[in-house]
């Protein structure tokens, strides 16, 4: 369905980014969002005249699990959760010769906030997330799918169970799939609104009706995940992408978007289409699909309506909150995964938040620290404590009662927190607000009258370890 | 075969298969600082006070859970490390109440601990700290204080992994995170209290205990339980004159690291208000009256002497008591027999058979008095093994007990017991295994003479030619009986140079 419509494109994305067209805009690539503007898309009927289930049979019929998983590496497709994994390879960690019976958890607790492209497929196009599913559980020998559906999205869930009757109905699931020998059942399970559910092995002691602490590893999940047994974990986009990967071959999808640097073996590229939102201080926030190519600012301006009337963008997190920010000067980048790593950010889940100049970036600071404190599940001495103790802090400077000695103890508890913790919740935390306390200091300085900063310079401005390595920590 | 190596802080030390790195180091002796960790337990790897610099990484590591390699280089103390486990102690201070003066673990406390070692000396923010509950019952006997706790959650995987009781959980989050009890009312588990021990802080006190005494007044004392013929290893505590609590100390081949509520409260019988603390002598009135040491004993010989009688010893006393109770039986031309409760067990360290040294009395040839009959000595210790109705039934002249309404109306002279936790002697367990009780002098009345002694001087009252042994002299008769050839005795008494070859 979805890459049906996209098969006119196919010869013409072999370039690495699509042009912009005469009026310089960055042209939608629509693949996952085909269904999007359909009419009832997300019943059975509907997306099957648009080509549901075909990939799936093709698969079924004509693709060993080990063919499907080389397509998928073919694709470069990278996990669209955050931390931009490559897909082909996790699904190649999960032991082929095993007594154990093995999950797919679809990691759909979409609780990074500014975050909410997944919502799009699942209420949308529920078949194509299903499609998706089972294509991984195919390519894994998964017999049983949980789908781990944020409970602050009862459409979702509703459209996605919903889906889940229609093809069992219609033998797409269940017992002997397509007359084949492959058997699969899949089930949605609510989440109960806590963002610590949304990393992995939080999410899988949350499925098993644990409280959500996130498990030390190793062991992986690919190894011992739900209920103890070998687990995939993906999210919502990354399987989405998968029906049309295997309907145009792997290397379809990763001559879109921007290629590899063959000089950085840690650049992996940021192949094919991404579903990237925009919310904010902006005309008009939204979600849509492009080739990897587009630039923040291009987003922003061409899609996101630029400003608001008598205003100027001051900062932008690309990501969800837990990436460091961007400022007005540094938007001419490409929202990729290494593009943005490069400029001392990451693209986390592609959905940006925009803050304009009628942002204070201490209230900024004091509202990012209350989420992370409020959220951080309280097992991790670092995060547990540090995480309110920020809060506390810039709650003090707000009111006036800061002091510089104030943003040198923030600095300190940075180095504490990040990087000391099960997690990259505590790292999440820190990213976005030691960026903004670093590129926006003047106004932390500025709630502190009678005193002068005594660092001429910002220490710490040139430190090339700080932020360097953005990773995920919501829907993964 | 080598599993590589792995150099922590200068000592190039073997790698053992399943062992972290906290475990290498501290089987080299490598203290590494550590709350959450506990050997009996899963790894969590939240506290992160055992952070260390692994060379080559760019992030401290913990050792707790750290899996080493071959070539490795760990550094516990570099400027790195310490700067990780500073940052962590701050963070656990930071909202902590800092209340070690009105607290029950001041003394004992890794947080009073590790802040001395790597803590700051100076505050670094006023910010105000996060108030949690306070003085929340857990069940009867603990009390949890959410403030002072630190979220090691010790106490939640002892519930979870050893009772499998799962009494208690973790509830909230971020800095309102504290532990609960899952039900209202009791702990399932009869071994709850260990939580207490386990808990690194002083969020979980005891009720019974708490306020009684600062740590640092009371002496310790290595011993055995007594509750039950597990022997459950133990350390007491004392303060002038009062045993003040008991707590397990480890025996990977007995008790591990736990013990049962029941054996741990049992010390509450060193202290009644009943306690014998002087030799007594029944006067012509029909009055117990206290006389000397001398007296007593002189008297207890002419009570004895010439009258044929049986002594009937605690199931509860030891190796070397019940060695000379056979003594002094045969003396009077008598049997020595040893009565012991049964009770209920379970399937983890409680048995059914509570004599705590039954199995030596079975050792020792001792039958087992299964109801009442006549002896001439008594000797009692807590009263549960030998019942009233066998004291009253017996007709004992001379009773030793450590309980005044222990004694029965026939005793003519009486002898006060020191309890266990004031005598030294060996216990031989349920498994067999020989361990040894040790007094602590901080417990019971002042100058009670050893129970060996007053035996062997009532012998020599019997007989002319007794020839005094003293506890050496006792252990090596023992030893030289064919039942304990194979025995293993505990390294202390061997390396005292008893029994073999003296």
């Amino acid at each position: 369905m979805a890459a049906k419509k996209s098969a006119s494109k196919k010869s013409a994305s072999k370039k690495s980014s699509p042009k912009r067209g005469d009026d310089g805009r960055y042209p939608e690539t629509k693949i996952l969002s085909a269904l999007f503007d359909v009419k009832d898309g997300w019943k059975l009927a509907v997306a099957k005249k648009h080509g549901a289930y075909k990939n799936l049979e093709k698969a079924l019929k004509s693709m060993s699990p080990a063919e499907v998983i080389d397509e998928v590496k073919t694709s470069r497709v990278r996990g669209r959760g955050g931390a931009g994994f490559p897909t082909g390879v996790k699904w190649s960690f999960v032991p082929t010769e095993t007594d154990k019976p093995k999950y797919l958890v679809l990691n759909a607790d979409e609780s990074e906030p500014g975050t909410f492209k997944d919502r799009w497929l699942m209420e949308l196009d529920p078949h194509l997330v299903l499609e998706g599913c089972l294509l991984c559980a195919y390519a894994t020998g998964v017999s049983t799918i949980y789908i781990y559906v944020r409970g602050e999205y009862p459409l979702s869930q509703e459209r996605l169970w919903g889906a889940i009757h229609e093809a069992r109905k219609a033998g797409l699931l269940g017992d002997k799939i397509m007359g084949t020998d492959f058997s699969c059942e899949a089930y949605v399970h609510t989440g109960a609104g806590a963002y610590i559910c949304g990393e992995e092995t939080g999410m899988l002691e949350s499925l098993e009706g644990k409280r959500g602490h996130p498990r030390i590893k190793p062991p992986f999940p690919a190894v011992e995940g739900a209920f103890g047994c070998p687990t995939v974990i993906n999210n919502v986009e990354t399987l989405a992408h998968v029906p049309s990967i295997i309907e145009h071959g792997g290397q379809w999808f990763a001559d879109m978007g921007i290629a590899p640097d063959p000089d950085n073996p840690r650049a992996l590229g940021s192949s094919g289409t991404k579903l990237m939102g925009l919310s904010g201080d902006i005309k008009t926030p939204g979600c849509w699909e492009f080739e990897f190519g587009i630039t923040v600012r291009e987003l922003i301006e061409q899609y996101g309506g630029g400003a608001l009337e008598g205003r100027t963008i001051k900062a932008v997190i690309p990501g969800g909150l837990s990436m460091p920010v961007l400022t007005a000067d540094e938007l001419d980048v490409p929202m990729g995964f290494d593009a943005l790593v490069k400029v001392g950010s990451g693209l986390g889940t592609g959905t940006a938040i925009v803050m304009d100049d009628a942002c204070d970036m201490v209230e900024a600071c004091e509202n990012i620290a209350h989420f992370f404190a409020d959220e951080s599940c309280g097992q991790c001495t670092p995060c547990r404590e540090g995480c309110h103790w920020m809060e506390k802090i810039f709650t003090r400077i707000k009111a006036g009662d800061g002091t510089p000695a104030d943003l040198d103890l923030l600095e300190r508890l940075f180095i504490n927190i990040e990087g000391r913790t099960i997690c990259a919740l505590a790292d999440a935390a820190v990213w976005p607000l030691r960026s903004i306390l670093r590129k926006f200091r003047h106004e932390f300085l500025a709630k502190m009258p009678g005193h002068t900063d005594p660092h001429e310079k910002d220490p710490h401005a040139e430190d090339p370890k700080a932020s360097s390595e953005p990773a995920a920590v919501g829907a993964n | 075969m080598s599993n590589g190596k792995i150099t922590i802080d200068g000592q190039v030390l073997d790698i053992v298969p399943g062992k972290t790195v906290i475990q290498i180091a501290n089987d080299a002796g490598i203290g590494v600082q550590h709350y959450c960790y506990h050997p009996g337990l899963s790894i969590a790897g939240n506290c992160r006070i055992c952070q260390v610099e692994v060379e080559g990484w760019d992030r401290p590591q913990i050792s707790c859970k750290l899996q080493p390699s071959d070539g490795m280089v760990v550094h516990t103390q570099s400027e790195f490390a310490k700067d990780a486990r500073e940052g962590t102690m701050e963070m656990l201070l930071v909202n902590h109440p800092l209340d070690c003066p009105i607290c029950d673990q001041a003394g004992e406390c890794h947080l009073q601990d590790y802040s001395y070692e790597v803590g700051q000396g100076a505050a670094s923010s006023p910010t105000a700290k996060t108030n949690l509950p306070k003085n929340v019952p857990f069940g009867s006997k603990i009390v949890y204080d959410a403030e002072r706790c630190i979220k090691c959650t010790l106490c939640v995987r002892f519930c979870e992994e050893v009772t499998e009781t799962n009494e208690l959980a973790m509830a909230g989050r971020s800095d309102h995170e504290i532990v609960i009890m899952t039900s209202q009312g009791e702990f399932e588990t009869p071994y709850s209290m260990n939580i207490i021990d386990l808990c690194p802080v002083g969020a979980l006190t005891s009720r019974d205990f708490r306020f009684k005494s600062r740590l640092w007044f009371m002496d310790f004392a290595e011993s055995v339980c007594t509750g039950c013929a597990r022997g459950c290893n133990v350390m007491t505590g004392g303060r002038d004159g009062s045993f003040l609590r008991m707590e397990p100390r480890e025996n990977q081949a007995v008790n591990k690291w736990w013990m049962c509520d029941a054996g741990r409260l049992g010390y509450k019988a060193a202290n009644v208000a009943s306690r014998l603390e002087a030799p007594l002598v029944r006067n012509a009135d029909g009055a117990l009256v206290q006389v000397n040491w001398e007296r007593a004993i002189s008297a207890a010989g002419a009570a004895l002497k010439g009258a044929p009688g049986d002594v009937l010893i605690d199931g509860g006393a030891t190796l070397e008591e019940m060695a000379l109770a056979n003594d002094l039986a045969a003396a009077m031309g008598g049997k020595a027999k040893y009565a012991a409760a049964t009770g209920e067990g379970d399937d983890f360290l409680v048995v059914a058979e509570k004599g705590a040294n039954a199995a030596g009395a079975e050792l020792l040839g001792l039958p087992r008095a299964k109801k009442a009959s006549a002896a001439s000595v008594v000797i009692v210790e807590r009263g549960q093994h030998i019942t009233a109705s066998m004291r009253d039934k017996s007709g004992a002249v001379v009773v030793f007990a450590m309980d005044g309404e222990h004694v029965p109306d026939s005793a003519q002279v009486v002898f006060p017991l020191p309890s266990s936790a004031e005598r030294n002697g060996l216990l031989v367990n349920c498994d067999g295994i020989v361990q040894a009780i040790s007094s602590n002098t901080a417990i019971g009345p002042n100058n009670l003479a050893d129970p060996i002694e007053l035996i062997e001087d009532i012998l020599g009252e019997l007989d002319d030619g007794y020839d005094w042994r003293g506890r050496d002299g006792v252990l090596a008769s023992i030893r030289a009986l064919p039942a304990f050839a194979k025995v293993d005795f505990p390294a202390g008494y061997e390396a005292a140079g008893v029994g073999a070859g003296s």
